[in-house]
């Protein structure tokens, strides 16, 4: 009965402590914002808006540039700079300032049979150009059959595979990466307040009294399962809402992977704390771990281009599988019924419980002084 | 019965002897004062009785209850104001107050609290915006937050200006009248004579001496600094002096120009004679004084060496 009533006043008091403090409200809740939306809005566009923009250079009119010409017209993806053709120093001139991704020029006779791309240099590599060349390709391609007269007996129909149920986009595959890495950062340095605790003398203060220290630490997590709440709903909320993220939910999914990431990552910000003196040497701690895991556990991008010693290290993280287990939950709506699933959940948990163990182990060994 | 006994306390850190042996008991409703410089070992004492710091050798009994047995129960009894005291930063006063009552079973009501400790107008205000004042006197009222039989001050008014510093003898003296015990530890010499119905002096992780203050001004010997200063000048002084070495009870005389210095074992008496004879020639007094003993000749007394804070 008392129990619960401290825990209830502790919980209260946490709460408070928690939201009172500016440093939370930003490096938990705007800064996964900003870096959501900055990698949106820089490599949030999907293939299918994919849209270049491309002039087209007519140096004398002739039947067989009239006829390319119209078909270019017709390449949905293409988005032109100007409705008539222009001629090749217009033409240069917008290559030159990047006013466009390409410049297609058609062939100058009626029996020239060369269609050129041009790009500019410093750009020729982007993906971009890659895309152009690979259509204007296929078109000159199809172009080729129809005037041999011929249908093409193999066809290739390209279509993206991923692991789910329905197809997923760059928004959906950041957005569920930002909310795992967030939720993961929040236990990392969630730990601050420990150290910050025992660094005043606080918990030696709180040892005088008959309160346990296991309720405190008990409230602790409380607190933070509820603003790892608070920053699913709005980073969902953002990507939902402005960048177009498809969401198929498995709650039973989800729940299991929040809980046990959330708990595990608080025991890595534990482990931290358990060893750190001060809070300078336990941001320290907490920051080289989120780097690293930020960038090798498919947070922004996937680890496929990874080459293979990268992909082993990024599959010892515990990370990688939160970021998994979260996006089976949020993104491809299954998970559960799977062995994959459970197996990542596994080594997530194998993580918590033997960070944990050895975060008690160095508390036990060090006293909790305030000198 | 004593509420505290402590029998032969001893503390070391590595080669540092923090407490050598301490022992004292103390009654309920008594106001018992440590008092000694820098590293006497006033802290580590405090913090082994409070059973944060396990001691060496040695035994604590509160109300009869031990650590090894009772730690609870005595946590329930006892009220503690660390040295350094550490609170929410990010709470208010009030809290503060309300979340170390939510630790114990029986707390005394935070209205009550903020009355005794002056914070009633400030409840509601951070603890990280307090003056150092109002920051001492809210760790004194966490201390008294689970109404307990026995408050241990650690340096309360230490680094507080004059009036901060009555402020918190106040609440001394409150928490006296309703015959709580307060253990204290000090600096200042003038304090523990101010508040203690006993002081005892400790120097080195050592108790150098332990009774009332009185009763220890009383201990020194008897000879008292006398001082008169005289209006008419050097040669009324100079006469006076030789008067003054053959009067009773005087052991040394010392002049510096018109201002003369005296001790004497009869004080009363040797005035009497000099004013006898200051009266007959007709000099003129400006000035007379009897220089009170204070803890710190005690110290000194004891210890042989200066007394500084
Ligand atoms: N945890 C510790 N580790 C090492 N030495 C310590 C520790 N605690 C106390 N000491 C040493 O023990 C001695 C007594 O310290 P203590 O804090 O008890 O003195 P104090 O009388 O309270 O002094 P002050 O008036 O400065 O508060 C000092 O020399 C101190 O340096
Ligand atoms: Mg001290």
């Amino acid at each position: 009965m008392s129990r619960t009533r401290q825990l209830g006043k502790l919980f209260v008091a946490d709460m408070k402590l928690m939201f009172r403090e500016k440093q939370v409200w930003f490096w938990n809740i705007f800064f996964p914002i900003i870096l959501m939306v900055i990698f949106m809005l820089i490599f949030g566009s999907s293939s299918e808006n994919f849209k270049a923009k491309v002039a087209i250079v007519e140096t004398s009119a002739n039947a067989t540039s009239d006829r390319l010409e119209q078909e270019l017209r017709n390449v949905p993806v293409f988005e032109w700079k100007s409705e008539q053709p222009v001629d090749q120093a217009q033409a240069d001139k917008w290559i030159e300032d990047k006013d466009v991704d390409a410049v297609i020029v058609l062939p100058a006779t009626e029996d020239a049979k060369t269609l050129k791309l041009i790009f500019n240099k410093e750009t020729e590599m982007s993906a971009t150009s890659q895309a152009i060349s690979g259509i204007v390709g296929q078109f000159i391609e199809q172009a080729n059959w129809s005037e041999a007269g011929v249908t093409p007996t193999f066809n290739l129909d390209v279509s993206s595979i991923s692991g789910g149920s329905e197809d997923l986009e760059y928004a959906d595959f950041l957005m569920t990466g930002q909310i795992a890495l967030a939720i993961a950062q929040g236990g990392l340095f969630g730990m601050v307040g420990m150290v910050e605790m025992r660094r005043k003398g606080l918990l030696k203060r709180l040892k005088m009294t008959p309160v346990r220290l296991g309720l405190l630490g008990l409230s602790g997590m409380i607190v933070r399962f509820i603003l790892g709440v608070f920053q699913i709903l709005v980073l969902t909320a953002i990507g939902a809402g402005f960048f177009g993220v498809n969401l198929h939910i498995d709650p039973a999914t989800l729940i299991v992977a929040f809980f046990v990431g959330a708990i595990t990552f608080n025991a890595l910000g534990y482990l931290f704390s358990s060893f750190s003196k001060t809070m300078e040497a336990y941001m320290g701690y907490a920051n080289i771990a989120s780097f690293v895991m930020m960038f090798l556990s498919g947070i922004f991008f996937p680890t496929s281009g990874f080459p293979d010693w990268l992909k082993t290290v990024s599959e010892v993280l515990p990370l990688t599988y939160f970021v998994e287990g979260m996006r089976d939950g949020m993104a491809y709506g299954s998970g559960i019924g799977s062995s994959d699933y459970w197996l990542g959940i596994a080594i997530l948990a194998g993580w918590g419980a033997v960070t944990y163990a050895i975060g008690a182990l160095v508390y036990r060994r060090t006293k909790i002084e305030a000198r | 019965m004593p509420v505290l006994e402590v029998k032969g306390l001893r503390k070391t850190f590595g080669a540092v002897t923090a407490v050598a042996e301490i022992s004292f008991s103390v009654e309920a409703g008594e106001v018992f004062t440590i008092i000694g410089p820098n590293g006497a070992g006033k802290t580590t004492t405090l913090e082994m009785i409070e059973g944060l710091v396990p001691p060496d050798a040695g035994t604590i009994t509160v109300d009869g209850l031990t650590w090894e047995k009772n730690e609870d129960e005595i946590k329930y009894k006892i009220g503690v104001q660390p040295q350094s005291s550490a609170m929410f930063d990010l709470l208010t006063i009030e809290e503060n107050l309300d979340l170390f009552a939510s630790f114990y079973p029986r707390s005394k009501s935070i209205a009550e609290v903020l009355e005794m400790i002056n914070l009633t107008d400030h409840r509601s205000k951070y603890v990280k915006s307090l003056s150092g004042g109002q920051r001492q006197r809210l760790a004194i009222g966490l201390a008294m937050i689970s109404d307990p039989d026995v408050i241990f001050l650690d340096e309360p008014t230490t680094g507080l200006d004059p009036q901060a510093r009555r402020n918190i003898w106040d609440i001394v003296l409150k928490l006296k009248e309703l015959g709580k015990t307060t253990i204290l530890t000090t600096h200042y010499m003038e304090e523990a004579e101010k508040l203690s119905d006993r002081v005892c002096i400790v120097d080195q992780g050592r108790i150098v001496t332990l009774d009332t203050p009185a009763a220890l001004i009383d201990r020194l010997t008897k000879e008292r600094e006398v001082r008169v200063s005289f209006l008419d000048g050097e040669s009324a002084a100079a006469e006076a002096e030789s008067v003054a070495a053959q009067l009773p009870g005087v052991t040394k005389t010392v002049r510096e120009g018109a201002f003369l210095q005296l001790w004497s074992v009869q004080p009363e008496e040797s005035l009497y004679g000099l004013f006898g004879f200051t009266k007959e020639r007709g000099f003129r007094v400006e000035q007379v004084s009897i220089r009170e003993l204070s803890l710190e000749d005690v110290f000194i007394a004891f210890t042989g060496k200066e007394w500084r804070d």
